[in-house]
């Protein structure tokens, strides 16, 4: 008995001495890997950049909505810009900032330790995911105003991001995007499924966002508008529908996210607005024919009532173009440089050309974009063509341009902020107003709530009516 | 064998006996107690000197004459008398005298302990208790019958149960009480997905507990505070319920008991909707036909339009109903109906969806053979469990194997072992949350009152199609947004399978009369299968979804006790031991994608897409050192301490040991008073610290890779931020306790005041998602619970044929969050569905509902706009609700006549809120019976507001912006009315407080003089009930305790189950 008694005592001696290092090594997930190559990052927050802009899903993006592309049929609380309902604001800017800003950050860090790369090829990658961390940035921004930024992304550092000024992140923004365009000089991602691989396009598409950003300073800041915007154009923007920073989806494994919510999910929750529909209808907009189906008989398109409660049969369909599931996505196209550079001419601002030239050229870059023909047809009409389209050059770019960006929901929602124009409907059921921003993420209120309540008070209260920092006008 | 010889020898001696005394007869028979045969009982004859003994059976004889009367009597035992009639064999069965202060009670790692010694609370119930009114899963069954239990069910078939002791005092882990059966842990896992703990659907697989078998359990024993389960370690942070299982005990031959119940189950009505009767399908009137409320189509070919109802409009705000209006409604549209291409009058259904519910069955039969002799004892249990549910097409199967059996050895050497193999087969559990599979979804938020849901299940069994109400179009029957019922129910349903091992094997060896050693392993070890499909025409993309789960956990004790007693005055006892535990984790999920290939074929291969997996493995090693002792003087006072140090795997290298301790005393002051009326008296003071650590993977961050790839691969920063620098976390806790018998026992009380910190504690905190994550793992904050608890005992009436025994259990736990880490002020611990959340904010009790509020004047009148409705606070953030009830109370009372017993027991539950999304949403549907009331002056709400004495409308109760009363009548006439949606979140809000007959049982007890004439030792029958009155509640149309699922997400309702009535017989039986 003595014997066992010695046994046993040995036993506890072996088990309490097994190693703090074997112990470790169970915390080590085997199915999780702990380093990745930033190939795959990159990947991911490119593809998860241009779904989160593409997607109609009402839990993230009701940029068409606020547009007023699309109206709904049974459940009108999105179209009456009911936002808090289902955290639409939360999820898309966690969405931004976990899986693009932070999937791009941490794709930088793991190519700025890559002692194996050459070092043109470093800068290069950097630049691209830097390119990227940027116009999501500029999106964040322009969906709510002051985010945090400088203090953003931070976790153990900063649990609690302060937010910074909307007008000073674009100033960074800018500078950042200059470095990054000048460092854009040997090879980039293995993986680009924007542009495959062809840095020159990369560059184009950074003077293009660099336009962009100075296009949505010109009721803010116009000397560093003017600035930006010339400095952008004489980099060498987008010349053709060819250099549009498109993303093209696989098919039904890879879709598009317009086919899964609207084809896949067989639910009928959209059909086209009234808002736009009537417009194109008094315009004898041929675009029309893409844009929405002729379930209603021929040549016959009628849109929803805006924000009412709809009965799908009875209404203009969703076209079928954009409901493949390889439909390509965009993030920045030629019709949109094309209509930024006309505010430019029309400023005065050396683009180059003149506020008619690039307002035609908008208008055709978008009738190639959804291959529709009869351009000339169309911008003789005397309500299109620029000499005698009625309003003011706001109005006048601003009703094409919102009509170009067409399943672009957030740039024709932005395109009505900036130029309030066209006009659009107060929803049906409830007539509140259109919303100029979305409101902060509810559990920005609960998580983060001092600096959540500074930053409501810097713009002007958390409503989703205060009106942006370049929204002046 | 032996048993034979020895009955044998016992009948030769009662002839023996007839012979010596001719004019008496000889009276022979056998004494029990609860357990089995009782010797040494002492017989005699009443007042008269001739007296017997009984033997090592129980079996006695005596000589006595008809009329005498024999009394039988054991110390610790209430003494029996019986008349001797015409039988010369009178079996007796000895109740206990013991009280439940007096009796030996397990405590931590199966130490058998003198309740009387314990500086702690623990509280005890019998298996009886609950294997009278059987349930499903045996926690039911303990609601109401311990101070401080909350046990809080989710309502659908084989569901979770969620179980805190005292409070929740982890802010984001786990906070359910560890199952202990014999010494082995048992994994409580739900394995119930995210988002169905969320409320975002999916199935609920109960609680692995489950897999317990009532029908074996002897006692339940409940740990609460951190001295009670110090010994533990970590694990046992949140309480511990031990259960010991029922042993062979010695008697005559080997005993035979067999149980049998069978019960049915109703729906309660007061948990259910009231649907008005009066409009049918639509959101309001913006559609076509007579007064915008149909749809227009040409259905039977005619070239002419017909009327139509809304076909996609789930909502009932549409026309008036009107039987001499015909309107081609979901039953033309499908030509295997006989109403193909046929309009049907405009009527409210005659089935509304309540008709849904069927009558449940459970049928459960036990039986169990044991023996004992001087070697050892056995027992086999086996137990056969089915169940049918009150959904169609859903049913739960459990079959029970328990074995346990001792055996000596050798001299001082013992063996024993207990074995328990389940299997558990579920089909269709109910579907969960905000989810296609809930059809409760319909029926309690989206619904037209003109659907006929008897007629839909025919449409279902005459097309075996989705003969859904709710088709797309006309010409397009694939459903929009809802199912026939009856497609979900018998296509789309899950099925489960639960093979299960629990066990443990003890040596123990008695070295001397002080000192034993004892070595255990103990296991439990499960595989998990289950499978959900969706199929081929559902609304949801047609799927199947398999889950492998394979968990287990092996324990290595080694433990030497000691038990000495010095002097007369002093005893020590105290036990050393170590402790090794390895828990490990497999999981695999895997899951169709884009659809399925072939209709009704439910394999992995049939998927259109890439199948898409997830895994999860992970092995957890914790080591533990400890020791305890406890000192004790003269039977008057008792002191005791604890100390445990354990390392975890969990932790980083550098902190993962940590150390924790208790002491306790008690001090029996009655051994002072010595007075007649206070039979027993302690007092008993606790504090305790337990350290604890967590689940495997919490340090080292990693990525996740997503699939399927995208012209290369994909991968993305995870939502949680691990941390390197985790430390373990702390649990402080004191406690006072004061237990009284008065009255010779008949009136008792055991009162607990106790306050319980935990600090540090390792939470899964949410941050800001500007930081790039959802949450980050932190040792952030300090909950703290303390409260109240009584345990009432007493017996008001003590007649010689009537007793009446009660129960009082109250407790009342008060938590508050203390701190959280610097800076943060708030933790979501969830969020609902339209803007409510769940959090911990500090100041506040840990559970608080935010979202959004009225807007109140300074009097706290809730403001009203322009057209009457309610006006909505900007901010989300406001505090709406709280989840914790002000207490809770179980009030237990039993009556027995003769060998009859009435018992009853209350539950009862006082305040707390929920919120609730089936009346967010169902309020806004209309389908609801008030919605198409009347108002005040007497018109229909639905008709339209005017300022006349005609108007319809309602009338909010509050002021107007100018701060007089509201006379704002809002329109109800459509969806956007004031019930539902367009309120804020507080409108929303329920208490969720009641007041439940939980169990009643009338049992009657086969006399001996029956059971003379039959082969039964002992045999009852009863007549059982479960929920069978809701006595109150505030909450309309559901059951305020229904939940989604145990975990930390409590106080929300989306779908909700109804409360079942049950109502069964059973029988209990012993050879």
């Amino acid at each position: 008995m003595k014997k066992i008694g010695a046994y046993l005592i040995l036993l506890v001696i072996v088990i309490s001495c097994t190693s703090d290092d074997r112990y470790e090594s169970y915390n080590k997930d085997p199915k999780r890997p702990t380093i990745v190559e930033a190939d795959l990052l990159f990947n991911s927050a490119t593809k998860t950049l241009v779904e989160r802009m593409t997607t109609p899903n009402i839990n993230v993006n009701i940029f068409r909505l606020m547009a007023q592309q699309w109206a709904t049929t049974t459940y009108p609380n999105e179209s009456n810009y009911f936002l808090t309902g289902r955290t639409i604001p939360q999820n898309f800017w966690s969405g931004m900032y976990q899986n693009v800003l932070l999937d791009l950050t941490s794709a930088q860090e793991i190519v700025s330790k890559d002692d194996n790369l050459r070092s043109d090829k470093k800068t290069t990658q950097v630049a691209q995911a830097e390119i990227l961390m940027i116009y999501a940035w500029q999106i964040l921004v322009d969906t709510f105003g002051d985010i945090p930024y400088s203090e953003g992304l931070k976790a153990t550092e900063f649990p609690l991001p302060k937010y910074d000024d909307a007008a000073s992140i674009y100033v960074d923004l800018i500078t950042r995007l200059d470095v990054a365009i000048a460092n854009l000089n040997g090879a980039g991602f293995e993986t680009d499924n924007l542009y495959f691989g062809d840095i020159g396009l990369w560059r184009k598409f950074a003077t293009s966002l660099k336009l962009r950003l100075g296009i949505r300073l010109i009721d803010a800041n116009s000397s560093l508008a003017q600035n930006v915007v010339e400095s952008a154009y004489n980099l060498g923007v987008f010349d053709s529908n060819a250099d549009n920073a498109q993303f093209k989806f696989l098919g039904i494994s890879n879709p598009n996210p317009i086919w899964r919510d609207v084809v896949q999910s067989g639910r009928q929750d959209f059909v086209a607005a009234n808002t736009m529909v009537d417009l194109m209808n008094d315009l004898n907009d041929p675009r029309l024919a893409v844009f929405f189906e002729d379930n209603l008989g021929a040549e016959t398109y009628v849109g929803g009532i805006y924000g009412a409660i709809n009965t799908y049969v009875n209404f203009s369909h969703l076209g079928t173009l954009i409901l493949e599931p390889t439909y390509p996505a965009c993030l920045i196209d030629y019709a949109e440089v094309s209509f930024n550079l006309a505010q430019a001419a029309q400023l005065g601002f050396a683009v180059g050309g003149s506020a008619e030239d690039y307002y035609n050229q908008g208008i055709t870059a978008s009738f190639e974009y959804w291959g529709v023909t009869n351009i000339s047809d169309y911008l003789a009409n005397p309500d299109v063509a620029w000499a005698t389209a009625q309003g003011d050059w706001r109005e006048k770019i601003g009703k094409q341009f919102w009509l170009a960006m067409y399943n672009r929901g957030f740039e024709g929602w932005t395109v009505w902020r900036q130029m309030d124009s066209p006009t659009l409907n107060p929803p049906e059921l409830t007539e509140r107003p259109v919303p100029t921003r979305y409101t902060y993420p509810v559990n920005e209120q609960n998580l983060n709530v001092q600096n959540w309540s500074a930053a409501s008070a810097a713009i002007g209260g958390d409503s989703q009516t205060t009106k942006l920092f370049w929204d002046t006008q | 064998m032996r048993q034979l010889i020895r009955i044998g020898k016992w009948t030769l001696l009662m002839f023996s006996t007839i012979v010596c005394h001719a004019q008496m007869k000889t009276v022979t028979g056998n004494v029990f107690d609860e357990n089995g045969p009782l010797a040494g009982v002492n017989i005699l004859v009443k007042n008269t000197l001739r007296g017997s003994l009984s033997d090592i059976n129980g079996a006695y004889s005596i000589s006595a004459s008809t009329g005498e009367t024999l009394v039988f009597s054991y110390i610790g035992f209430q003494t029996s008398e019986h008349e001797i009639g015409d039988s010369t064999t009178i079996n007796v069965t000895l109740q206990s005298e013991v009280t439940a202060l007096e009796e030996a009670v397990v405590t931590a790692l199966g130490i058998l302990r003198e309740k009387k010694s314990l500086g702690y609370a623990t509280q005890e119930v019998k298996g009886e208790a609950i294997t009278i009114v059987k349930t499903q899963n045996f926690i039911n069954s303990l609601s109401g019958r311990v101070a401080g239990l909350d046990i809080r069910t989710s309502g659908t078939l084989g569901g979770s149960v969620n179980v805190v002791i005292r409070g929740n005092n982890s802010i984001a882990g786990d906070n359910q009480a560890l199952f202990v059966i014999n010494g082995v842990p048992i994994n409580n896992d739900t394995g119930n997905t995210g988002q169905q703990r969320r409320g975002g659907g999916g199935f609920d697989y109960g609680n692995a507990a489950s897999d317990i078998n009532p029908e074996d359990i002897e006692t339940i024993n409940v740990l609460k505070g951190a001295a009670a389960t110090a010994l533990y370690g970590s694990r046992a942070s949140n309480g511990v319920i031990m259960i010991t299982t029922k042993k062979g005990s010695k008697q005559a031959g080997i005993g035979i008991s067999f149980s049998s119940s069978v019960t049915l189950g109703n729906v309660d009505k007061s948990t259910l909707p009231v649907y008005q009767k009066k409009y049918g399908a639509g959101y309001g009137p913006y559609y076509d036909g007579p007064g915008n409320y149909f749809g227009l189509f040409d259905i039977n070919g005619d070239g002419q339009d017909d009327l139509t109802t809304v076909f996609t409009e789930d909502a009932s705000y549409g026309a008036a109903f009107d039987p001499n209006l015909l309107i081609y409604q979901w039953n033309s549209l499908y030509p295997g109906l006989d109403t193909y291409l046929e309009p049907t009058p405009w009527i409210g259904a005659k089935n509304d969806p309540n008709y849904v519910w069927n009558t449940s069955a459970t049928v459960i039969n036990s039986l169990a053979f044991e023996g004992a002799n001087e070697q050892g004892s056995f027992r086999v249990g086996l137990t056969n469990f089915l169940q049918d549910g009150n959904l169609p097409n859903s049913e739960l199967k459990r079959n029970t194997i328990d074995f346990s059996a001792t055996h000596k050895l050798a001299n001082n050497l013992n063996a024993s072992g207990n074995i328990t193999f389940t299997k558990t087969d579920g089909k269709g559990r109910y579907g969960t949350g905000y989810d296609g599979n809930n059809e409760m979804i319909s029926y309690r938020q989206y619904w037209q009152v003109n659907i006929d849901l008897k007629e839909q299940e025919s449409a279902y069994f005459r097309t075996r199609e989705n003969a859904t109400w709710n088709p797309s179009a006309p010409d397009n029957t694939v459903p929009i947004y809802a199912n026939n019922s009856y497609w979900t129910f018998y296509e789309n349903y899950s099925t489960d399978t639960r093979n299960r091992v629990f066990g443990n094997f003890t040596l123990d060896y008695q070295i001397n009369d002080w000192l034993k050693v004892l070595g255990r392993f103990t296991l439990d070890t499960y595989d998990e299968l289950r499978e959900e499909r969706t199929a081929v025409g559902s609304v949801q993309i047609p799927g199947y979804t398999r889950r492998n789960r394979n968990i287990s956990e092996y324990n290595y004790d080694l433990i030497l006790n000691f038990n000495k007693t010095f002097t007369e005055k002093w005893s020590v006892l105290g036990t050393l031991g170590f402790n090794l535990r390895r828990n490990e984790w497999n999981t695999l999920t895997a899951r169709t994608e884009d659809g399925l290939l072939l209709p009704k074929l439910y394999s992995l291969d049939n998927s259109i897409g890439p199948v898409s997996t997830n895994e999860y493995e992970a092995v957890k090693m914790v080591d533990g050192l400890y020791a305890q002792a406890s000192l004790g003087y003269k039977f008057l006072a008792y002191i005791e301490g604890t100390y445990r140090r354990d390392r975890s795997s969990t932790l980083p290298k550098n902190n993962n040991t940590y150390d924790y301790w208790s002491v306790t005393g008690s001090l029996i002051f009655s051994q002072l008073l010595k007075s007649d009326w206070l039979s027993f008296g302690k007092l008993r003071v606790n504090y305790g610290v337990v350290g604890n650590d967590t689940d495997p993977y919490r340090i080292i961050d990693t990525y996740n890779i997503i699939t399927p790839p995208f012209n290369g691969g994909l991968a993305s920063n995870p939502g949680i931020k691990n941390n390197l620098n985790l430390r373990p976390e702390e649990q402080r806790n004191w406690e006072i306790g004061l237990e009284v018998l008065l009255f010779d026992r008949r009136f008792g009380l055991d009162l607990s005041y106790y306050d319980n910190r935990n600090i540090d504690q390792i939470t899964q905190v949410p941050v800001s998602n500007s930081t790039g994550f959802q949450s980050a793992i932190l040792n952030a904050g300090t909950i703290e619970n303390k409260g109240w608890e009584i345990q009432l005992s007493a017996t008001p009436i003590k007649l010689k044929d009537f007793n009446w025994d009660l129960q009082l259990n109250w407790a009342k736990n008060k938590s508050q969050v203390v701190e959280l880490l610097n800076g943060i002020e708030n933790l979501e611990i969830s969020f609902f569905q339209e803007g409510g959340t769940l959090n911990a904010t500090p100041g506040q009790p840990y559970g608080t509902i935010r979202g959004t509020n009225y807007v109140f004047n300074e009097n706290g009148q809730p403001i009203v706009d322009e057209f009457g409705f309610y006006l909505v606070s900007d901010t989300s953030n406001e505090i709406i609700g709280d989840i914790n009830p002000d207490w809770i109370a179980g009030l237990f009372n039993s009556f027995s006549y003769k060998n009859i017993n009435l018992s009853f027991l209350l539950d009862m539950r006082k305040g707390g809120d929920l919120y609730s999304l089936d009346t967010y949403y169902g309020y806004s549907t209309g389908i609801y019976d008030f919605s198409a009331g009347d108002n005040e002056l007497g018109n229909p709400i639905r008709d339209p507001v005017t300022n006349g004495p005609d108007s319809g409308g309602v009338l909010l109760q509050g002021v107007k912006e100018d701060g007089s009363i509201n006379d704002i009548r809002a329109d109800a006439s459509t969806s956007e009315n004031p019930f539902g949606w367009y309120g804020p979140s507080a409108q929303h809000i329920y208490d969720a407080g009641f007041i439940k007959l939980r169990e009643v049982s009338l049992t009657y007890n086969f006399s001996e003089k029956l059971l003379d004439k039959l082969p039964f030792t002992q045999m009852s029958f009863s007549i059982i009930g479960r929920n069978l009155w809701i006595i109150d509640k505030n909450l309309p149309y559901s059951d305020p305790e229904a939940g989604i699922s145990a975990g930390n997400i409590q106080g929300y309702q989306v779908g909700a189950y109804p409360a079942i009535k049950e109502m069964g017989v059973s029988l209990q039986m012993k050879f």
